[in-house]
């Protein structure tokens, strides 16, 4: 089962999810997902039962205040966690069954992440930041940065390849953090207040940017706060005391 | 990920920190270069040495005191003066015995021209030249007419005649020793031994000469005797104990004097040598320790830094054996690199107290796979830990960390 996840001849892994049956099967499937946080004898349940479904091509903007739980769904949905009770497929692979090692695999080739306070690697070229994933998945060194440029060019940093993040604008940073999570050409991209650190123009910037790529196919989940951000999105869902609001 | 890329990986990281890098280094550098230069020194000492005493002669065997006693005090080895001309008559007479050079040795002030220096005098006889090895550079070695009639006859050393200002043309010429007068008959080749001169500033005057004018009494202070054959070396020692024993009534268990060949020399100095030598690398291995122990602290200041950096790194793929090796092969990049230096400078200076003691220069291939190989060690040993500790940060946590 995970081994289709991780069959290297497939570009994309989660390309035609459909079955035989051609009933669509949905990219994320979250079924009666719990997250319970315990510190000694305290118990604190950040998500309490939450089903949800994302379909290929779609754009989902998760909603919700700060401690709602909206970052224990991403940090799950991301495979950086795991549910406490609950069922998480991935493409159609259960989630709860994989290895740290394969969960580092999934992070890798099937999500690309696009964070609020860009997290490149510092004193790094923007080239080399983009080129990483593709060195964790084996990619030989010409072809990774092969690839790392055709994604730099596709947002517009041809000629910002050899900056490192210091020396760019937070909207560059962004398109470079962008980039990199496209390289590997994921499943999904998911978003975690992409434009929280940014003024309003490059937040606009990567708005349009998000929309461009979900236009040319890709699935992208918007984790966020604002409300004016969330109607950017196809869909909305809403967070609430680790409850979803459909 | 193929260690080709770990290693680009850390050099391209180490090359953002050049001086925290070179700093970290600089106690493998200084370890693995003293262990390095200490080896070489103690390796360069005990040949300067072994030469020496190869250079004695060949075959040789040498005839020493014993110790004196005064009252219950036992004095040095060679202390007592117990050693006579006839000892060296009786033994110049056993089988196997080439020839016997027993020597009286005083010092003197020579006086040549303008020039003077204070040196030792030694009586012999005309065998000196074949038992100790010397061939002579100018004139001859003074011969048996020499020793019968006390001729006032010279032959000196090369660094002698150097510090005298005597050459190939002086020959004939008259030197003063302590006062009186000698004709000089022969310099004498250098030993060309590596090491002190010693060997080559003395000067040599018929045994009888010596008596008559500076010492008075039959008392020689060592006897040297060649063996014809160097198979016969042995057996010969043991007849020449025979014979001592019988000349002095002494029976083994108190002789009053002892025989050495240079074979037991050679050995008694290896095994000192030979402990020196794993005294000083021991004593170096101390500081390539701390060495170690300072890159293990860097490694753990490292991975306090970058906690954010692998937080992405796993975040974006990397599995947690990835960023295992990333900061082993770091850590390994620094202490070897650090020991390739280091071998470069204890070369260096190994070089250079080979040049100012002059026994030239030692490089011994076996101290630098053993030197790259400790700092090997010292990465993985002092690199473990910290590369733990990152590769088992929480991703979620390290992505939050300020």
């Amino acid at each position: 089962m995970a081994e289709s996840l991780f069959a290297p001849p497939e570009p994309s892994p989660f390309g035609v999810p459909a079955s035989e049956a051609g009933a669509p099967v949905p990219v994320i499937e979250l079924r009666g997902v719990t997250r319970i946080y315990s510190s000694g004898r305290l118990e604190v349940a950040a998500l309490r039962g939450v089903d949800l479904d994302v379909y290929q091509g779609d754009f989902l903007a998760i909603v919700g205040p700060s401690g709602s739980g909206k970052s224990t769904m991403m940090n799950i949905i991301g495979c950086l966690d795991r549910p406490t009770a609950g069922s998480y497929r991935l493409g159609g692979t259960p989630i709860e069954q994989l290895s740290d090692d394969d969960l580092a695999r999934v992070r890798g080739r099937a999500i690309g992440f696009v964070f609020q306070s860009f997290n490149l690697l510092p004193r790094t070229s923007a080239l080399e930041n983009v080129a990483t994933p593709l060195l964790y998945q084996g990619v030989p060194r010409k072809e990774r940065y092969a690839r790392a440029q055709a994604a730099l060019e596709r947002l517009g940093l041809g000629d910002r390849m050899t900056h490192e993040p210091s020396e760019l604008s937070g909207g560059q940073q962004q398109r470079v953090a962008i980039a990199r999570a496209l390289v590997t050409e994921p499943a999904l991209i998911l978003a975690d207040e992409p434009t929280g650190n940014l003024d309003s123009q490059s937040g606009a910037d990567v708005i349009k940017l998000l929309h461009e790529l979900n236009a040319a196919g890709t699935t992208i989940v918007l984790i966020t706060h604002d409300s004016d951000v969330a109607v950017e999105a196809r869909r909305q869902v809403h967070v609430r005391d680790g409850l979803l609001i459909q | 990920m193929n260690a080709a890329e770990l290693i680009r990986l850390a050099l391209s990281r180490l090359s953002t920190s050049r001086l925290r890098a070179m700093l970290t280094m600089l106690g493998v550098i200084i370890g693995v270069g003293s262990i390095v230069a200490l080896v070489a020194v103690a390796q360069g000492a005990t040949s300067g040495i072994t030469d020496r005493i190869q250079g004695l002669g060949t075959n040789l065997l040498t005839v020493s005191p014993g110790f004196s006693r005064t009252g219950f005090t036992r004095g040095a080895l060679g202390s007592a003066t117990t050693l006579t001309i006839g000892d060296a008559n009786a033994l110049g007479a056993v089988t196997g015995v080439a020839a016997v050079a027993p020597e009286i040795s005083t010092s003197g002030t020579i006086i040549a021209g303008v020039q003077n220096e204070s040196t030792t005098v030694i009586g012999t006889t005309p065998a000196y030249p074949t038992v100790f090895s010397y061939t002579m550079w100018q004139g001859s070695f003074f011969n048996e007419a020499a020793v019968d009639n006390s001729l006032r006859v010279a032959v000196i050393g090369s660094t002698t005649a150097d510090n005298l200002g005597l050459d190939a043309t002086s020959l004939g010429q008259t030197i003063q020793i302590s006062g009186i007068p000698f004709e000089l008959v022969g310099i004498m080749q250098p030993k060309g031994t590596s090491g002190s001169t010693t060997q080559d500033d003395q000067v040599l005057i018929p045994l009888s000469t010596a008596r008559h004018y500076f010492v008075g009494s039959d008392k020689v202070r060592t006897i040297g005797v060649s063996v014809a054959t160097a198979s016969a070396i042995d057996t010969t020692q043991a007849d020449l104990t025979v014979v001592m024993e019988q000349r002095h009534g002494t029976n083994g268990t108190n002789d009053d004097f002892s025989i050495t060949s240079q074979a037991q020399l050679l050995s008694t100095f290896s095994s000192i040598t030979g402990l020196l030598t794993v005294l000083l690398g021991g004593i170096a291995s101390i500081s390539l320790l701390v060495g170690g122990i300072g890159i293990m602290n860097i490694m753990l200041v490292s991975v306090r830094e970058r906690t954010r950096e692998i937080g992405i790194r796993k975040a974006i793929g990397a599995r947690s054996s990835d960023i295992l090796f990333q900061f082993l092969v770091e850590a390994l990049v620094l202490s070897l690199l650090g020991g390739l230096i280091g071998i470069l400078v204890g070369v260096l200076i190994s070089w250079l107290i080979g040049q100012i003691a002059g026994w030239g220069f030692i490089f011994n291939p076996f101290t630098v796979v053993v030197a790259v190989g400790f700092s090997l060690i010292v990465g993985v040993v002092f690199g473990v830990w910290p590369a733990r500790q990152a590769a088992r940060l929480d991703p979620i946590a390290s992505l939050r960390y300020e």
